[in-house]
Order: structure tokens, then C-alpha cells, then sequence
């Protein structure tokens, strides 16, 4: 039997692993229900971006991702981790095991838009902070990796200062080098570049391409349609809830199928 | 007609009631201050059968005199001596050293868990949603993040409230202990040179919070690196050092 599931493990493995796979998520807050039954897979190395209107559920279904928020029901599975989540008979949500929850969110790392580098740590100390507490690497071999990510987003001369004392923009590449420092599975960008100027977005995407060219994992929720279309290997455009459309960027852009798409693209690239 | 020799005389007195001041105030501030912690951090969790307790016990210490507090624990427990004897605390109960701790250290956590309380709260969001999501434990947060932070944004509130607890110790005069204010009082009882009694010990009293003050805000200097102007900051362009 053993032996059996493990050959059978070994052809799953063989057959592209999805890094991320979502089946089914629902999430409501109150009587709202953000989430209608979203699905989505993501293979080693896709970067998926995920575009949609104010409200269509975009950040909530990323935030779901990282457990963030704790959705209703559907199956999310991420590095080693399946979740199933449900609600008992008087429609609470079920916790979900802590130590799989924050398993799961050890492997998904997440860049937020408004940052949030802790203010009271220097860059370098929000870089360390994760891996030397939550992963328990030794101090010393968690700076010298530090410094080689700081520099590689750029702002090695900055590790020893506080976060008030960069630009939105540094602030964000120091953010992707703390998340970095996870060795995640799973990069998961909500928004990178909304909270910033416009002449510091492109360091930053800049940053996030190079990411992508690595190979990396990345689900993006955006608005930068530019990083969208040359970017991402698949383009996922939810409205309302629902995934309305997905495909590779060339058909998204190119040839949108459904209405709503088509007034969404027109609209931004106003 | 002030007469130095006596100040000075006065002085060396009072001087003598100083250990037992400090003594009073810096083990209440330490206690109160673990008191504080524990009973903030439980507010701030929000379990509701830790919360109810907590609010009552802070609303009676605030809401009460420190003085009443103080005649309370040594004079009014004094009445429960058979009961306290079967419990094995009425040597706990019998000093007045005692009792002024325990009278001060439950004053200050009540103060100390409304300041703590305060600033858990005012940590922003984002802070602890970032610790959260890099898969810290509901402990990890709160040692890392949530009080570093909060202990920053207390600090000179709780500087206050340490400088009140200095003050705050000349009420235990009235149960016999012989710190400054009641040293002052016998001297004035057996001179009658109020003004100079008392112009020693408020000189004395000012002495020790301008220590107080001093050691609070180095201790804030040391910690508020984050929010001083960057020592190169002027020379910093805007989007510099990018990628």
C-alpha cells in the first residue's frame, strides 16, 4: 500500500506539480459573498496575474491564499499543505489546524501595498526577522543571505535604516526581500505598485520581473497591465466573485471574450 | 529667619527616609508593571471570561483613592486577623512594608493595564497582519511586533505614571513607615519649621523623578531610532539606489 501511494505521488510529481490550486473558494464577510466558487491552478514557476474592478474580489481571493482571511469553503493547496475549509451547522467557519495554517503561510510569502515593513526594525532586521524566529536559522547565516537579497533588490546601502527613512519605493523592495528571505513557495503580490508614486513604480516592477525570469512562483493582483500582459504566463480577470475570464495574456489582452472584459480593458487603458 | 544649619541638619534626616522610598516605588513599579502586561495583553486578546475581571479590578483601583486604598489593605484586613491567620498571610499582612507594596502595586497595574491596553490597540493593523503572514504564532506576534511596538508608544505615559508612584509612596506615611514624608512630619511635630521640612523633602522628592526622568527618556532616545530624522537623510535622493 505504501508503496503504492509513494510510485503514485512520484507520477503526480512527474506531471508539472501545481504549485497553488484552489478549488471552489467561497468567502463571504457578513452577508456579503466576495468569493462565489473561485478556482484556480497555478504550476511551478506561472506567474499568474489577477486583474479585476474595485470590489471583484481580487485582494480578498489573494489574502484567502496566505489565510489572511479564512474562506468558507473550497480546498486550497500549497507547497506539501491541502486545506479543506467548511463551516458547521450553525454556519461558523471552521479554524483550520494552526500549525497547517501557519505552515502554509511560511511558504506563501506576501508583499502588501501599503508595505507594512515593521517600523521599529531596520531593513536588514525586517529581512532576518522571519526566518531567524519563525524558521529558527542561525542569526549569521540569515544576514549574510539578507545582505545578498538587499543588494539583489537594490538597496544594500539602505540595511541600516528604518523603514520611515526610505521611499515608497525602497520600502517595497525591501518588503520583497523579507519576503524572499522565507524561501517561499509562493510569491503573492496584492497591489504592489498602488501605493506608490508613479515615477518609483517601474523599480519595482523591474524587481518583480527579474523574479519572474527566475522562475519564481508569483500570483499578482495589479492594475499595471503593461507587467500583466508581458509578464505573466497566465492572466485570470475576476468580476464579482467569479472568475469571468482566463487565459494566456495574448488571448486576454488580444481577443477578450466576454463583455465585461472588454469595457474593464477599455476603461484602464484610458 | 531661615535657619541653614537646621535645613541642613533636617536634611541628613530626611535623607535617611530615601532607601525606603525608592525601595517602596521601584518594587511597586516593577510588580505593577507585570501586572499590567499580563492583564493588557488578556484585554487585548479578548477572551471574555479573562476580560470582565480585568475591568472590574481596573475600574476599582482607579476609581478609588490611593489613599483609601492604602488604609484599606493595613486597617481593613487588619479586621480579618483569625481569617488571614487560618490562611498562613497574616505575617504577609501584619507589616505595613507589605501592605504599602501590595496597596501601590495594585494602583499602578490598574493604571499601567489601561496605558498597555492603549497602545496594544494603537499598533496599526499592517504590523501584525505582516507578522501573521509570514507564519509567526500568536505568541511570536505579540513578543515581536505587537509589544516592542506598543512598549514605544506606552513609554511616556508609563514615565508619568512611575513619576506618580514616587510621588505616591509619601501616602504610606500614615501606616507608619518611616519614608521621607513621615520623617518630615516628625521633624515638624518636634520643631515646628514647617517650611524648612518641607522645602528639604519636596527638593528631595524633585531629586529622585528628575532621576525618573532622566533614565525614562534615555531609555526612549535609545528606542525611537525609527522615528529620528536618518543621520544621512539629506543627502538621500528620492528613488536612489535602485535596482
Amino acid at each position: 500500500m505504501m508503496e503504492r501511494a509513494k510510485v503514485e505521488a512520484n507520477r503526480n510529481s512527474d506531471a508539472a506539480p501545481a504549485a497553488v490550486l484552489v478549488e471552489d473558494l467561497h468567502k463571504r464577510f457578513g452577508k456579503l459573498e466576495v468569493l462565489k466558487g473561485i478556482s484556480l491552478e497555478a504550476a511551478q514557476g506561472d506567474v499568474v496575474s489577477i486583474l479585476g474592478s474595485s470590489g471583484s474580489g481580487k485582494s480578498t481571493l489573494l489574502r484567502c491564499l496566505n489565510l489572511l482571511e479564512t474562506p468558507d469553503s473550497g480546498t486550497l493547496a500549497l507547497g506539501g499543505d491541502r486545506i479543506h475549509f467548511a463551516t458547521d451547522a450553525r454556519g461558523r467557519v471552521v479554524r483550520p489546524d494552526r500549525e497547517q495554517v501557519e505552515r502554509l503561510r511560511r511558504d506563501a510569502a506576501m508583499v502588501f501595498q501599503h508595505f507594512n515593513l515593521w517600523t521599529h526594525m531596520t531593513v536588514l532586521e525586517n529581512v532576518i526577522e522571519a526566518p531567524v524566529h519563525v524558521l529558527k536559522r542561525s542569526r549569521a547565516e540569515c544576514v549574510a543571505e539578507a545582505e545578498a537579497l538587499l543588494a539583489k533588490v537594490g538597496i544594500a546601502d539602505r540595511r541600516h535604516h528604518y523603514p520611515a527613512h526610505l521611499s515608497g519605493g525602497q520600502q517595497q523592495r525591501a518588503a520583497i526581500a523579507r519576503a524572499l528571505a522565507m524561501h517561499p513557495k509562493v510569491l503573492l503580490f496584492d497591489e504592489p505598485t498602488s501605493a506608490l508614486d508613479p515615477e518609483l513604480v517601474g523599480e519595482v516592477l523591474r524587481v518583480m520581473r527579474a523574479l519572474a525570469d527566475e522562475g519564481r512562483t508569483m500570483l499578482v493582483v495589479t492594475h499595471e497591465m503593461g507587467f500583466a500582459h508581458e509578464v505573466s504566463s497566465r492572466v485570470l480577470f475576476l468580476h464579482e466573485g467569479k472568475v469571468d475570464e482566463e487565459g494566456a495574456p495574448g488571448e486576454i489582452f488580444g481577443h477578450p471574450r466576454s463583455e465585461r472584459l472588454r469595457q474593464f480593458l477599455s476603461r484602464i487603458r484610458k | 529667619m531661615i535657619d541653614l544649619d537646621f535645613m541642613a541638619e533636617a536634611f541628613r534626616r530626611l535623607i535617611q527616609g530615601v532607601p525606603l522610598t525608592l525601595e517602596l516605588a521601584a518594587l511597586s513599579v516593577s510588580l505593577g508593571l507585570a501586572i499590567a502586561l499580563v492583564c493588557a495583553m488578556a484585554l487585548h486578546y479578548g477572551h471574555r471570561g479573562l476580560t470582565w475581571p480585568i475591568r472590574a479590578y481596573v475600574t476599582a483601583f482607579r476609581g478609588t483613592p490611593l489613599l483609601v486604598q492604602i488604609f484599606f489593605t493595613y486597617y481593613g484586613l487588619g479586621q480579618f486577623r483569625p481569617e488571614l491567620q487560618a490562611l498562613g498571610l497574616w505575617g504577609f499582612f501584619r507589616e505595613p512594608f507589605w501592605c504599602a507594596i501590595l496597596a501601590l502595586t495594585l494602583n499602578t497595574g490598574a493604571y499601567g493595564t489601561e496605558i498597555i491596553r492603549g497602545a496594544l490597540q494603537s499598533v496599526p493593523y499592517g504590523q501584525i497582519e505582516a507578522a501573521r503572514a509570514c507564519g509567526m504564532t500568536r505568541w511570536l506576534v505579540y513578543r515581536r511586533i505587537l509589544l516592542p511596538i506598543a512598549l514605544r508608544l506606552a513609554l511616556p505615559s508609563y514615565g508619568n505614571e512611575i513619576i506618580l508612584m514616587v510621588k505616591g509612596t509619601s501616602l504610606t506615611s500614615i501606616i507608619t513607615l518611616l519614608e521621607v514624608t513621615s520623617i518630615a512630619q516628625q521633624l515638624t511635630s518636634e520643631t515646628f519649621r514647617a517650611i524648612e521640612v518641607f522645602v528639604c523633602a519636596g527638593a528631595i522628592y524633585l531629586a529622585m523623578n528628575f532621576v525618573v526622568t532622566r533614565i525614562i527618556g534615555s531609555i526612549e532616545y535609545r528606542l525611537s531610532a525609527h522615528l529620528r530624522a536618518a543621520p544621512d537623510l539629506v543627502a538621500l535622493p528620492a528613488g536612489g539606489g535602485s535596482a
